[in-house]
């Protein structure tokens, strides 16, 4: 999850958001040297000496500040058509889960084997454990096996809503009448959370989404568990 | 009133009891005083690039530094010029931090690619350990030949 203050991204838990790190990186570094070269001149353009009025054109410049920007965005361009299409590959899905948004939680469906499904509501603040993260537990996560391909079907019972996960690097909208799909691998065990990133009414603010990776032994003892308990 | 800033360990794990992750970093444990003082906060330059986290940022910068120093020296005393040392080192900078970065980021690359093919090669033979498909099964010498 995000640290107060956090104003970059989280740690990446899936390979698609180890890619999207390394290109922000990547784009970044360029935004940064292209900064400088504009603080560069504009100090030397307030501090010259030199003076011509009638300047009319010059052909060597006009070449490299047109080739140059574009070399520039083909560098961006390439990494960046490669991780959209990466982030488009669905490779063989272990387990589909259909993400249900509603006002104002989320529903979670594993249908694949067994009939399970359950609600995932916001832990209110005076319920909170020490420890916990306001405005971010869930009563029922949605587990799933750590290093499993995992195809979500996020859809929505009412209005807009959005399934976000940022340290896998997922967000999807939930449209009403309509299923989407996104599919991620889950590098590493642990507890990721996000928040509903579609405005949907009052609470809007207050239905987060908490995912948990866990070893596949254990993914089958949680889903035994609910079951038993439904 | 609820201290939310006081206790946090990463104590939301015991609520889970089959999670073996623990989030060692600038996850949850920022949130506890003490641990957010004693990590870095990390060095923006330009207010944007953190060159602590991002990885060859740190090294590209200081070969740049070193590269816009180098040629701005040289340019200065093979001609005197002030202003233009100054862009030369500037136009020295530039080259040198992308060439750097560009060379570490390839490398980096490389070493990804080779960790994912390692981390699957461990992965697959955990599974087809003991069975036919095991690349580390050694041919039986007193197994008959097999057809020319």
């Amino acid at each position: 999850m995000a640290h107060p203050s956090q104003l970059g991204f989280q740690d990446a838990a899936s390979p698609v958001m180890e890619e999207l790190l390394h290109f922000h990186d990547h784009t970044l570094m360029i935004v940064f040297l292209i900064s400088t070269l504009v603080l560069y001149i504009i100090v030397a353009m307030v501090t010259t000496k030199l003076t011509n009025k009638f300047i009319l054109d010059s052909q060597e410049i006009e070449i490299i500040w047109t080739l140059l920007p574009a070399m520039i965005l083909i560098l961006i361009a390439l990494p960046s058509l490669r991780i959209l299409y990466l982030m488009d590959e669905i490779n063989d899905p272990h387990l589909t889960i259909k993400a249900m948004g509603h006002q104002w939680y989320w529903s979670y469906e594993y249908t694949d084997y067994e009939d399970l499904g359950f609600d995932s509501y916001m832990v209110p603040t005076q319920d909170l454990n020490p420890g916990q993260f306001r405005l971010l537990e869930t009563d029922h996560r949605m587990v799933i096996p750590v290093d499993s391909p995992i195809r979500v079907l996020v859809s929505a019972d009412d209005v807009l809503h959005s399934w976000a996960v940022p340290s896998l690097g997922i967000k999807m909208d939930a449209v009403p009448g309509r299923l989407n799909q996104t599919a991620f691998i889950t590098s590493r065990p642990g507890v990721f959370y996000g928040q509903c990133s579609e405005i949907c009414g009052a609470n809007h603010s207050f239905m987060p989404i908490v995912v948990e990776a866990v070893p596949l032994e254990h993914f089958e003892n949680w889903s035994s568990l609910m079951l038993e308990d439904a | 009133m609820r201290k939310s800033s006081a206790v946090t360990k990463i104590a939301v794990q015991a609520d889970s009891p089959k999670l073996n992750y623990k989030e060692k970093d600038r996850g949850c444990t920022a949130m506890a005083g003490e641990e957010a003082a004693g990590q870095n906060k990390g060095f923006k330059l330009l207010g944007i690039l953190d060159v602590q986290r991002t990885p060859c940022a740190r090294e590209a910068i200081l070969h740049g530094a070193g590269g816009s120093v180098a040629a701005g020296m040289l340019y200065f005393l093979a001609t005197s010029r002030v202003r233009r040392s100054f862009d030369v080192g500037f136009a020295g900078f530039m080259l040198t931090t992308l060439g750097s970065w560009f060379y570490c980021r390839i490398n980096n690359a490389k070493l990804r690619v080779q960790q994912r093919v390692i981390q699957e090669g461990m992965r697959n033979k955990v599974i087809y350990e003991g069975t036919v498909l095991d690349p580390t099964n050694k041919p039986n010498a007193d197994a008959p030949p097999g057809p020319p």
